[in-house]
């Protein structure tokens, strides 16, 4: 996908019902994620995925290791992962793909964002 | 969805052309501690790196570039740009872009020296001051140390967006630095926020880039640095594992940008100008960037085009062969012969005798040079590892080693911030400047402007929580700085730091930067509040997550569109005459339009409404930019349009969204 995404709808629109919100794993970033959890000792661990105020244009993405879900977080399962996202960046993140890519001179995760109107080459920022 | 200033749009184009080829994410340990970095701050050029798993790799910024342009320009209305964005606009400022900042470092006004190294408006220190060099960039007077610190803001936040905790930094310096030149650098670090973990010598940096204190307890070694605008050639020895500056030596104003200007000195003559002070500065600036290009093309190719813009005319185009360029810049090159042959003498060593030569600084690309020292020291130089990079490689692999780097179970218990602390920004918007999370001590700026004409204070309302709009989240203090000048809105600078010490003491300063007035407060943001409290803190914040984005985003379009409703009428009040009777319906059509859409309260339609008013007020614009150049050329003074001073503080206005990329 091109890093320049543009889609109609400029703007997060605040879905009506939560259960609506959701995100998807490829099934190669599922491996690399269960990879990464037994290679730090927690297979048991989980995946936090979501978004923070920072980077070059305006937001960045976070990916990271959590040991437990907090009380409204929704948890997510992808090939035996558990995925973790807080309601407020699962706004953000409706619809995204969390992809893992292997090129010749890196490798790593890769957000597919629907909502992303631009974002810069390091990937980890964006706008909405 | 932040509130952007509209009168700077000068960041806003670079990252729409985002590069396909995206850097990928790895995964963060919250547990992991913080990452210590190694910094290169350069003359030319400033780089960040730090070390994974062992190996040593430079923080890329949005382009994937390890460089940061040790430039800073100081754009009108206060804002600042480092970076190949300050680099660019240095052809057309000369006077608000520093370039090679480094060179003023610890040196006094008073050393004739000091103005000949650059371009710039110079303040003699007043009464009562202290002798340090400073500069007049349009309404500001700047430091050598805060344009530095400039410089390592930017480092430290691109460290931060890719390692999100950073710990000390080691930086380098040139091994012949004085201790007010190394004071000055560790001032800069601090006003930057960073610790300092230790001032590394740039030579010793990359000796440990090379790894030649691996595997060996004795060795000499000669590190030839020939930068953008310095040579420094330095003796090391290695005694039992330790590195000793032998001898130092080098020329502080020689180096790539004199091949850049040899090569710009002989296509500026070639296209007929004898006398170079009658050169305009701006083609000056275009030649010597085209110059560079060229220079970088010949590292590889055998020959490539010279091409420099110049106005009202064809540019001026030659081919330039690497034999031309050669013979154009061995006189640059065979000027670090002296240097290199008194350092050796001076340490008391042969070449014969040397361990090995290493190679720092990108002009060391250039194929001459790499012969040159050859020649020089009877060794084929050490020149695998990016001569760019190098000792930025060397400054992490020295804070990995300070820092320490032990198992996980190891790994420092941090205190976080429970809730995010910010400040009420125009609309009631809560505007967060240090995310909760964040570990401490942690300190942060981010600079606001005004928001009305004529306003002569802010109200800084400082608040906690994770709620968008201000009135939503817990109030800890308030605070008001007045006193500011009236100046039109977006004119003043405010920036706002947030400090928070190990103790979780905040504290908020603030400082308008134009005149330097200051104002600040202390507060215990946990006092009082129950690890229940955070947690109800936090489920509102994501129960009303929704709503709280919608009333946000609306906040932000309505101040937007009250901005360009004031702006829009008050250039019509004053030159409503340079619109036909067609125009001007059409431009009050579009405002009775926006003030229709902000009583819809309908986010989408106030920010369509807003755009209208803007595109019909386009020959209006035009039209007042032509008769403002029209009367300064013809001598008149500008009327001011004489308003009303409010003498009412308000909210702060958010400038950009505070990061600098």
């Amino acid at each position: 996908m091109d890093a320049q995404t543009t889609t109609p709808s400029t703007a997060p629109q605040p879905a009506t019902a939560e259960k609506t919100l959701s995100i998807t794993v490829t099934p190669k970033a599922a491996l690399k994620a269960r990879e990464a959890l037994v290679k730090r000792g927690t297979p048991q661990a989980m995946l936090r995925l979501g978004v923070r105020g920072g980077g070059c244009s305006g937001f960045s993405y976070v990916i990271e290791f959590a040991e437990e879900p907090s009380a409204r977080d929704r948890v997510f399962e992808f090939d035996g992962v558990k995925v973790v996202v807080d309601p407020k960046s699962l706004i953000f993140l409706n619809g995204t793909t969390l992809d893992y890519e292997t090129k010749l001179m890196s490798h790593g995760f890769k957000f597919v964002n629907p909502n992303e109107k631009t974002s810069c080459g390091c990937g980890e920022s964006f706008t909405v | 969805m932040i509130v952007r200033d509209r009168s700077d749009r000068l960041t806003s184009a670079r990252y729409d052309e985002a590069q396909d080829s995206m850097a990928l994410l790895q995964i963060f340990d919250p547990k992991a501690r913080p990452e210590p970095i190694g910094i290169d701050l350069g003359t030319t050029n400033s780089l960040v790196a730090h070390v994974v798993d062992g190996r040593a790799t430079c923080v890329l910024d949005c382009d994937l570039s390890p460089l940061l342009p040790s430039v800073v320009h100081y754009a009108s209305h206060g804002g600042v740009l480092v970076g190949a964005e300050a680099r660019d606009l240095a052809a057309e400022h000369p006077r608000e872009t520093l370039v090679s900042v480094k060179r003023f470092m610890g040196r006094g006004a008073d050393d004739p020296e000091t103005r000949r190294l650059g371009p710039y408006d110079f303040v003699s220190p007043r009464e009562g001051e202290s002798n340090t060099v400073r500069f007049r960039v349009r309404e500001r007077v700047v430091t050598p140390v805060e344009v530095s610190a400039e410089i390592l803001k930017v480092l430290k936040s691109r460290a931060e967006s890719h390692l999100r905790t950073v710990g000390g930094a080691v930086i380098t310096v040139p091994a012949y630095f004085d201790d007010a030149q190394r004071q000055a650098t560790r001032d800069a670090a601090r006003l930057a926020g960073l610790e300092v973990l230790r001032l590394l010598n740039e030579p010793t940096a990359a000796a440990l880039a090379y790894g030649l204190d691996k595997g060996r307890t004795q060795g000499t070694f000669a590190v030839y640095d020939l930068g953008g605008g310095t040579f420094d050639i330095t003796v090391l020895s290695l005694d039992d594992g330790v590195f000793q500056v032998r001898s130092t030596g080098g020329d502080s104003q020689l180096g790539g940008d004199d091949m850049d200007r040899a090569v710009a000195l002989d296509a500026l003559h070639a296209m007929g100008f004898e006398d170079l002070a009658t050169v305009p500065p701006t083609l000056v600036r275009r030649a010597l960037d085209a110059a560079r290009a060229a220079k970088h093309a010949l590292t590889d190719a055998t020959e490539t085009a010279l091409t420099i813009e110049r106005d009202g005319d064809a540019p001026y185009v030659r081919t330039l062969t690497r034999d031309d360029f050669d013979a154009l810049v061995r006189p640059v090159v065979e000027r670090t012969g002296p240097a290199c042959r008194r350092a050796l003498r001076d340490a008391g060593v042969k070449p014969e005798a040397l361990d090995g030569v290493i190679l720092v600084g990108g002009s060391t690309r250039v194929p001459l040079v790499r012969r040159y020292v050859k020649e020089l020291f009877h060794h084929e130089p050490l020149a695998d590892i990016d001569p760019d990079q190098v000792v930025a490689f060397g400054a992490a692999l020295q804070a990995d080693m300070l820092a320490g780097t032990g198992p996980r179970e190891d790994a420092l218990i941090l205190d976080v911030i429970p809730l995010s602390l910010g400040i009420e920004t125009m609309g009631g918007v809560a505007e967060k400047i240090l995310p909760r999370n964040t570990t401490i001590p942690a300190g942060r700026a981010q600079q606001f402007t005004t928001y009305a004409d004529n306003q002569t204070g802010f109200i800084l309302h400082v608040v906690q929580g994770e709620r968008e709009l201000a009135a939503d989240n817990r109030s800890l203090a308030t605070f008001t700085l007045k006193g500011i000048p009236p100046m039109p809105a977006g004119a003043a600078r405010l920036e706002v730091t947030f400090r928070v010490d190990a103790d979780g003491l905040l504290s908020v300063g603030a400082k308008e930067l134009t005149t330097g007035i200051e104002q600040h407060v202390e507060v215990k943001p946990s006092y009082g509040l129950e690890a229940e409290d955070v947690e109800r803190m936090l489920m509102e914040s994501f129960e009303f997550a929704e709503q709280d984005i919608a009333a946000r985003q609306l906040r932000e379009r309505v101040v937007e569109a009250e901005q360009v409703l004031g702006a829009t009428q008050k250039a019509l009040t004053i030159d409503g005459d340079l619109l036909d009777e067609d125009e001007r319906a059409e431009l009050e059509g579009a405002l009775r339009a926006l003030r229709d859409a902000m009583q819809s309260g309908d986010r989408q339609a106030i920010h369509l409404r807003t755009e209208g008013v803007d595109r019909a007020a386009l020959p209006l614009a035009e039209r007042r930019m032509n008769r403002a150049v029209q009367r300064a050329m013809s001598g008149h003074a500008l009327q001011e349009f004489e308003e009303e001073l409010k003498d009412r503080p308000v909210h702060p206005h958010l400038v950009g969204d505070g990061h600098t990329h």
